[in-house]
């Protein structure tokens, strides 16, 4: 097995190789857009990740949480704000704030509210059971959003600036890209922080780990595990912001497929492990980036989507651990 | 002497940095009924879960009736003839106590899917002799009346029983008992000893139970092996075992030799 | 919580009727067949007032109540004639007859309050053909407890066998085995469809047993997004599949079509009366109808065999404890294995059968929604129970075809909204699944051993995990 994947990984650098050497310049930028996209299934990967650390459940809503966060930007851009393309500087980054707040308040509330009424009752029973429930409460996500918004594409205006930030010799690093980049990584430290310097931050580790001993050192356990649907619902809404900013149009399947993708990155990178998350997002926005971006011998963005679960399957079925992750054992 | 029935060489098991069982050699012989003692956490269930290939062993071997069988999964185990019972009961729950008990014959049995569908002849009649079988067993475990009630319904101690005629339905030549009288009372317990007795008298099978009630150890065990913290701490017949030093000490503690 | 308001039901229920002088304990001493008696007043009651509440007071209706009273009401399954326990077979006997007869009645029947017309003969074909899916599925989701949320690959691949095996795909190819219907200056491979049936089915099975050697070890959840990843990959290798490696598989987004219709050739219909070919006879629907149902009585036979059977036993204790049935000597994989096999089987003949009746193979076949169309029908109708799903795969499928625009047409015009309802649709059959694992997941029609597994708990720990260690 160790062979299988040195050799793959090995065709692997050397197609990026060859790609790179015919077109550096191209190569870098599209490795930028690889960021880009990384940065935004990292949003939407982290949200997945902690919720299964500590319920062992794969949030199938998780994606239509995100999409509706698009949605609520969206409406946040347009209606309220009328934002265009000759809206002010101040405005525009007033704006941003003010939404991002809005998508990740109510996401967090959405997912919150979805976990007390659709799967705390099923904590007992078998684990397929809230499983289930959530491709149900996804599928109910999707038709809220269509009775919304409709079930065509919603379209933000592009008030990104799409100017240069920088360009040398052919590489080009335009603004959007950068914002994506400047309003992910605040979120993430913020993240870290709860996860690593507050209470209930600790409180959510303990009882990943082990949630009978967190219960008996005095933690509420349900409370805890609200807070986790609470905090991924929040990047999950930030997700949707920086979506709906960067890529221009959301509908209601959005969610879906994004979600999917973010799964797998999170699966990834070690599936409730949160560097993973990222780590394993990075990578899948790379793929997908150099899928659809290089020219030579790149299956293009036809097959981008069996790509990607093509390496889902992969991680699950020889290295269910991720990347970053343990090989953590049931036991009876 | 012949080959014993069962035999392990340096059997060991690591979880992550822990050794839960470590480097213990061990026979069965044909026949015989072998106790395993030791304290909480010696590691006993864990090693009876290597002889059943529910875990992976981390070094050394398993070998029954001669066949090396380290490695492979649980159901070749039982296919070779080693039968078993739960710590936890494990029985199907929403079964009733004959369907848990045809389930065990699954390996003796031979119908596949085409047969299924089709209804041979031959599978009518294995069917009709595998519930008669069944029916057998469950009145020989002393569950007699009680084949058609469901699983989870059954009083504490008949789920017990239910268990071992699940297991005798497998056709073992060795029996493995996790600790099947726990929770039982004197009278249970006295009628279980008598009960593992008549298995070897009457059907010849070998018997390795994990217990804790010193009277079934005594009352019924050739041979007697005792573990803590992982390893072999002595070996021998019941008696000796009761006044051997390492035992007393690895359950009282030292001052309890003092 | 839903205990305590089932309990309330139930207590208001009775208190209700202790007020006029039927208590609980009373019921209880009148004897089984007082009781039957009573039940079957009530619901006679009950039929005459809906029939004349909603103002359907027309011979139709009323021969409707007639035949399901008959029915349902008499003790037939005491009835023996000799040795041979003749009652049993009554009810089902009425059933076929009832079902066979539908193109003959369809157009008499009334119009139900709500919904509208009955379900076109083509509506119903589609219920049969969902419903063999649904019992393939129950294999995997309902015996053996393995959730497969990509079972319509299995479905689409089978429609793509008959779109290969029976059209003008292969244009190089020259080959008849026996189809009917064809024109002159065919091309491709031509068999006939009961060939492509079976050979649908294996194909299909084969796949299933290669997409689970590697899948079937792994854990619960893990194998549902295993499965749904297959089930994703699937469709993107459809509508890129006119040029794979230079060959034109599977034509793309166009789909393959037309796909022959089945027959049974010209000496048949002379000596048998048996149509020659499908597309040429009078009553398309028909004939469809009446064949889809030998299939799904085929299908209903298989289902019931194997659930009583050693293979089922074995199946239904992997469910409820994995490492308690590895113990007992089933070994896993391979029992896991034959029920991903069976029920893709199923899902391969299902899928080809109506790759023939709607004349084509198409990239859309494969949608996730579907999968998720068809758990919804195993989960509403009970999983496990036979007789459940069909009922799960008939009802939905009406709503999917008939059902939601009538409803939806009837809620617009009664109720003044302007709602386009069938576009919500699987925001309903999500509600759906939710509604039901909350307050019922053993489904409508459950049997009574998946009743208590879902209310008690199962041991869920799968053996993969502690053997990794």
């Amino acid at each position: 097995m160790p062979v299988m994947a040195t050799l793959l990984l090995s065709a692997l650098i050397g197609w990026l190789a060859v790609n790179f050497v015919k077109g550096p310049a191209y190569f870098i930028t599209i490795s930028f857009i690889g960021l880009t996209n990384g940065a935004v299934y990292a949003l939407v990967a982290l949200g997945y990740t902690l919720v299964y650390g500590i319920l062992e459940l794969i949030n199938f809503a998780h994606g239509d949480v995100f999409m509706l966060g698009g949605m609520f930007s969206a409406t946040m851009i347009l209606s309220v704000f009328n934002l265009s393309v000759s809206s002010s500087t101040g405005y525009l980054v007033l704006a941003i704030i003010v939404s991002l707040f809005v998508a990740m308040a109510a996401c967090g509330i959405i997912n919150a509210t979805i976990e007390r009424v659709a799967y705390r009752p099923l904590r007992g029973a078998p684990r397929l059971a809230p499983l289930i429930t959530a491709i149900g409460m996804s599928f109910i996500l999707e038709d809220i959003a269509i009775g919304w918004k409709g079930p065509g594409y919603t379209a933000v205006p592009e008030v990104l600036p799409h100017g240069h930030v920088f360009s040398f010799d052919g590489v080009v690093y335009t603004w959007e890209k950068l914002i994506v980049v400047v309003i992910t990584i605040p979120v993430l430290i913020a993240l870290l922080w709860l996860v690593q310097r507050t209470r209930q931050g600790k409180a959510m580790r303990a009882t990943a780990q082990d949630r009978d001993a967190a219960a008996m050192m005095g933690i509420n356990v349900d409370r805890t595990i609200s807070f986790t649907f609470l905090i991924a619902g929040g990047l999950a809404g930030a997700g949707g912001l920086v979506y709906a900013l960067y890529f221009g149009q959301i509908r209601f399947d959005t969610g879906f497929q994004l979600g999917l993708i973010a799964f797998t990155a999170a699966v990834l990178g070690g599936i409730g492990n949160l560097p993973g998350a990222v780590l394993g997002a990075l990578c899948i926005g790379f793929i997908q980036a150099f899928n659809e971006g290089l020219t030579w011998h790149a299956p293009g963005p036809n097959w981008t989507e069996s790509i990607v679960f093509s390496i889902l399957i992969l991680i699950l079925v020889f290295r269910p651990e991720g990347l970053l992750g343990e090989r953590t054992p049931e036991g009876t | 002497m012949a080959e014993p029935l069962l035999v392990t060489r340096s059997l060991r098991k690591e979880f992550g940095g822990l050794v839960a069982v470590d480097g213990v050699d061990f026979t069965v012989p044909e026949g015989s009924i072998v106790s395993l003692i030791g304290p909480n956490g010696a590691g006993k269930t864990t090693f009876f879960n290597m002889l059943t290939g529910v875990y992976k062993p981390t070094a050394g071997r398993v070998s029954f009736a001669g066949e090396d069988l380290t490695g492979k999964p649980p159901h070749a185990f039982t296919q070779r003839g080693i039968g078993r019972t739960f710590q936890n009961i494990r029985l199907f729950q929403n079964m009733t106590a004959l369907e848990n008990v045809l389930v065990g014959m699954h390996v003796r049995l031979k119908g596949n899917l085409f047969e299924a569908i089709i209804r041979t002849p031959r599978v009518r009649h294995e069917e009709r002799d595998a519930r008669a079988r069944a029916r057998e067993l469950i009145e020989y475990s002393g569950l007699r009346g009680r084949a058609d009630i469901i699983g989870r319904n059954l009083s504490y101690g008949d789920q017990r029983r239910l268990e071992v005629a699940r297991a005798l339905a497998t056709d073992p030549k060795l029996l493995l008992l996790d600790e099947p009288t726990a929770g039982m009372n004197p009278q249970e317990t006295a009628e279980f000893t008598e009960f593992v007795a008549k298995l070897r008298s009457e059907r010849g099978l070998a018997v390795l139970m994990i217990e804790h009630d010193m009277r079934v150890v005594m009352g019924v065990s050739d041979r007697v092996t005792v573990l803590d913290y992982g390893e072999k701490i002595a070996e021998g017949e019941p008696l000796e075992i009761q006044k051997n030093e390492r035992v007393i000490e690895a359950y009282l503690g030292k001052a309890a030799l003092a | 919580m839903r205990r305590r308001i089932a309990t309330q039901v139930s207590a208001g229920w009775w208190a209700a009727l202790g007020s006029v002088g039927l208590t609980r304990e009373r019921w209880l001493t009148l004897s089984p067949a007082r009781r039957r008696a009573v039940k079957e007043v009530v619901w006679v009651g009950i039929g005459l007032v809906l029939i004349a509440a909603f103002g359907v007071w027309q011979t139709s209706a009323l021969a409707i109540a007639a035949v399901v009273l008959l029915i349902v009401v008499p003790p037939y399954k005491k009835f023996k004639v000799g040795r041979f326990p003749v009652g049993k077979w009554v009810v089902p006997a009425a059933a076929l007859a009832i079902v066979i007869a539908y193109p003959y009645y369809l157009n008499s029947m009334p119009q139900v309050p709500i919904f509208g017309p009955f379900p076109m003969i083509s509506t119903v074909v589609a219920m049969m053909i969902f419903s063999m899916m649904a019992l393939g599925l129950n294999f995997v989701v309902g015996y053996a407890g393995l959730l497969d949320l990509g079972y319509v690959a299995f479905y689409a691949m089978g429609a793509y066998v008959a779109g290969w095996f029976a059209s003008d795909q292969f244009s190089a190819q020259h080959l008849d085995l026996g189809a009917v219907g064809l024109q002159p200056g065919w091309i491709g491979f031509h068999f006939s469809i009961w060939l492509v049936l079976p050979m649908a089915g294996i194909a299909t099975a084969l796949i299933g047993v290669i997409i689970g050697l590697p899948t079937l070890r792994l854990r619960g959840d893990y194998l549902a997004i295993v499965t749904l990843g297959f089930g994703e990959i699937m469709p993107q290798v459809a509508n890129n599949g006119n040029s794979l490696f230079g060959f034109n598989v599977t034509n793309g987004p166009e789909g393959i079509t037309p796909i022959d219709g089945p027959g049974f050739g010209q000496w048949a219909h002379k000596h048998l009366h048996l149509p020659a070919s499908y597309l040429t006879v009078g009553n398309y629907d028909s004939v469809f109808l009446w064949t889809t149902l030998v299939l799904i009585l085929i299908t209903i036979f298989c289902s019931m065999r194997l659930r009583d059977s050693r293979l089922g036993r074995a199946w239904i204790a992997i469910r409820e404890d994995e490492i308690a049935a590895a113990a007992m000597g089933i070994p896993l994989m391979r029992t896991k294995t034959w029920a991903y096999a069976t029920g893709a089987f199923f899902g391969g003949v299902a899928g080809a059968w109506y790759a023939s009746y709607k004349s084509g193979a198409f990239p859309t076949d494969f949608f996730f929604q579907i999968s998720v169309f068809i758990l919804c029908m195993v989960i509403l109708g009970g999983m496990g129970n036979i007789w459940g799903v069909i009922f799960g795969a008939c009802f939905l499928t009406y709503l999917d075809r008939e059902g939601l625009a009538n409803v939806g047409a009837w809620m617009n015009g009664h109720l003044g909204t302007n709602v386009n309802v069938p576009l919500y649709e699987f925001g309903i059959y999500g509600a759906i699944i939710v509604i039901v694992m909350l307050f019922r997941p053993e489904g409508l029609i459950p049997s009574s051993r998946r009743s208590a597994e879902l209310h008690e708990g199962v041991h869920d720990t799968p053996l993969y995990d502690i053997e990794a260690m």
